[in-house]
């Protein structure tokens, strides 16, 4: 009996040592070092003093450092603009994803593992090629100007790109697949019987959606929502190539403050600041939303 | 239950629904049906798996269109109407309970749909509940209970609704033999205490004849025949009805002479058998019928009374309270009686041994041979 708990220890261990190595010195460890940054002083030609210092966070939050540094309201302001971009990206992902789940879950045999096949099929193209090609449709000599001009709808270009609207475009285009694949996954496991056992118990087709289909597939919805609200908020290559210097998000403040104005505690704190948010926001989206749904999914 | 057009709650008329098969053939799972299901009746369609039975039930549930032909509730067409609008329940085959939802709120489901007061939801479904003996599980979720009580569970969820007709798609399919046994007392019963008509899909014979007031056996995508079990069972209409419900001995012949109402059917394998029938001329073609235990088993081949046949026994079956006798006649055909069990071996009864089987041309059933 000691011999089988043992060697089935041994074998956890064997197999968990791995991923503990990989997250913990790939993940864990530079997260640390962030955190231990942020609270240290920006060193003048970049790098670090190894002093306490607390006004990297100061400056966002509104507690600056008398003369060195000012409080700038645009730090929350950026902040603000990409929770609300991250918000936008995550309802049009869901309303275009939760349909097209079920639509492909009614597919069979090889119709369904070609349309799978297409939904993950751009990832097999360059990020950065697939953004610029977004750059090709929507900037004012761009293809789809061309075809509003050419249809007569408009007469002058549009002025898309660079805007709010090109860079929620961007990230909704490379997010899709992220909100599709778990919102796919629940409805194919939703049981076809139990829309129809709700529809002969006399429920109205919407009473069966509001009852059945999303208690049942919200495990999907709040898991895609999570996967796509992350990387949106943080995301720096979309806002840089589509919404250039006029829509900044968070993500690229933290890419100026490391590489260009090379203040890495102040990259840091900005960052830290990112990760509480997100952190925050999905504790209480979980638990508000998810509290029925997740627990109906797992047992489902 | 006299005036039986008056009697009846649902009519199935001539109704017809074809499948395409991905082969790119025309399958028609129901063709030409007519069906009448009586208010407060138990009735079974009984029929292999891919008869059409479960599509008939599925188009009274409203989840099937029919291509032809209509269903009539109270004589009004439920042509159009939805299957939320139906006034029926359906008991699912794998029971379809909610899995988010605890016992009480499955049960209750129906009722929340229809937004009835919250007192009296309550009360139907504790009523309904305890109908199924499962009075206390409310708080429990499906996947805490057993096959069993699940299936209790849907029952009540159905009959919460107080239907017009219950469908029940092979409830009892997924449970184990003893409480299937069991299960099919008990669904009869619950039918009696509720006074709802049930509709029950079925595929095993012995639950049909177990349960039903009336069974309605389908092969092919059409009704065979519709009867009491003890009709269809003793006066099969034809030859799959007689070998798809129990054991039986069938011969297909041609009637060779009439003596009063005494037929002498000559087997296609030149056997003479003995029928009391009124139905058939001379020269007609028909299946001869007889089931095993209406076959007495000589062994000591005295020439009795009864008319006999000689046969030669290949194996025995010991099945419990009967001894299965498989035999051939003359002419090869095969033929099985049964010898009820008794624990000293009969004297003489052994593979290989000659036998004379004595059947009463009075049980004997004729039907028409089909063509």
């Amino acid at each position: 009996m000691t011999t089988l708990a043992g060697s089935r220890r041994l074998r956890l261990a064997a197999l968990l040592t791995p991923v503990t190595l990989l997250l913990g010195s790939c993940f864990l460890v530079p997260l640390g070092i962030m955190a231990l940054y942020s609270f240290l002083t920006p060193g003048l030609y970049g790098g670090v003093e190894w002093n306490f210092y607390p006004y990297n966070y100061g400056r966002v939050l509104g507690a600056p450092l008398g003369d060195v540094e000012d409080f700038d309201p645009v730090y929350i302001e950026i902040l603000l603009r990409s929770l609300r971009l991250a918000g936008t990206v995550v309802v049009l992902t869901l309303a275009v994803c939760y349909p097209a789940a079920f639509w492909v879950s009614r597919f069979h045999g090889e119709r369904k593992s070609f349309v799978l096949f297409l939904v993950t099929l751009p990832f097999f193209a360059s990020l950065i090629i697939r953004v610029y090609a977004w750059m090709l449709i929507l900037r004012p000599t761009g293809f789809l100007n061309l075809v509003l001009e050419s249809a007569g709808v408009i007469d002058a270009p549009l002025q898309i790109i660079f805007t709010e609207v090109s860079v929620v475009a961007g990230l909704v285009y490379i997010l899709l697949p992220f909100m599709f694949l778990p919102i796919y996954a629940s409805v194919e496991k939703l049981d076809p019987a139990l829309v129809q056992a709700s529809e002969d118990l006399g429920a109205t087709p919407w009473q069966t959606f509001r009852r059945v289909v999303l208690p049942l597939t919200l495990p999907g919805v709040i898991g895609g929502s999570l996967i796509v609200f992350i990387p949106a908020f943080g995301n720096f290559v979309v806002p840089a190539l589509l919404g250039g210097a006029k829509v900044m998000l968070v993500g690229n403040i933290i890419e100026q403050q490391f590489l260009a104005a090379r203040n890495w505690p102040f990259g840091a704190a900005l960052a830290m600041l990112i990760l509480g948010t997100v952190l925050v926001l999905m504790l209480i989206y979980v638990l508000r939303i998810g509290r029925g749904g997740v627990a109906a999914g797992a047992k489902a | 239950m006299s005036d039986q057009t008056h009697a009846n709650l649902l009519e199935i008329g001539a109704a017809v629904r074809t499948f395409r098969t991905p082969e790119g053939g025309i399958v028609a799972a129901l063709d030409e049906v007519g069906l009448a299901v009586r208010a407060n009746e138990f009735l079974t369609l009984l029929g292999p798996s891919g008869c059409g039975k479960t599509t008939l039930l599925r188009a009274i549930a409203g989840f099937e269109d029919l291509d032809r032909g209509d269903i009539r509730l109270d004589g009004v067409s439920l042509a159009g109407v939805p299957a939320y609008r139906r006034p029926f329940n359906t008991v699912f085959q794998s029971y379809a309970l909610f899995p988010h939802l605890n016992v009480a709120d499955n049960v209750g489901y129906g009722l929340d749909v229809k937004q009835l007061a919250r007192h009296e939801r309550d009360a139907r479904v504790a009523a309904a509940l305890t109908l199924v003996g499962l009075e206390g599980y409310g708080r429990r979720k499906p996947k805490q209970l057993s096959g069993g009580q699940q299936q209790r569970v849907a029952l009540a969820r159905a009959l919460v609704n107080r239907p017009r007709l219950l469908l029940l798609d092979e409830p009892l399919s997924a449970l184990d033999r003893n409480l299937r046994q069991a299960m099919q007392i008990e669904l009869k019963n619950l039918q009696h205490e509720v006074g709802i008509s049930f509709l029950v899909v079925t595929h095993d014979q012995e639950e049909a004849l177990v349960m039903s007031d009336r069974i309605a056996v389908m092969n092919g995508g059409r009704i065979q025949q519709v009867g009491t079990p003890g009709e269809v069972y003793d006066t099969p209409a034809n030859r799959f009805v007689a070998g798809f419900i129990g054991v039986s001995n069938v011969y297909a012949g041609t009637i060779d002479r009439r003596d009063g109402s005494l037929c002498i059917v000559r087997t296609d394998g030149g056997i003479e058998l003995w029928a009391r029938s009124a139905a058939f001329a001379a020269g007609a073609r028909v299946d001869f019928m007889i089931r095993p235990e209406q076959i007495r088993v000589d062994v000591a081949r005295t020439a009795a009374q009864a008319p006999g046949l000689e046969a030669t026994v290949e194996r025995l079956v010991f099945v419990g309270a009967d001894l299965q006798v498989h035999a051939r006649l003359a002419d090869g055909s095969p033929v099985q009686a049964l010898v009820r069990h008794r624990r000293t071996p009969v004297e003489g009864l052994a593979p290989g041994s000659a036998v004379r089987l004595e059947y009463d041309p009075e049980v004997v059933h004729l039907m028409a041979a089909q063509p």
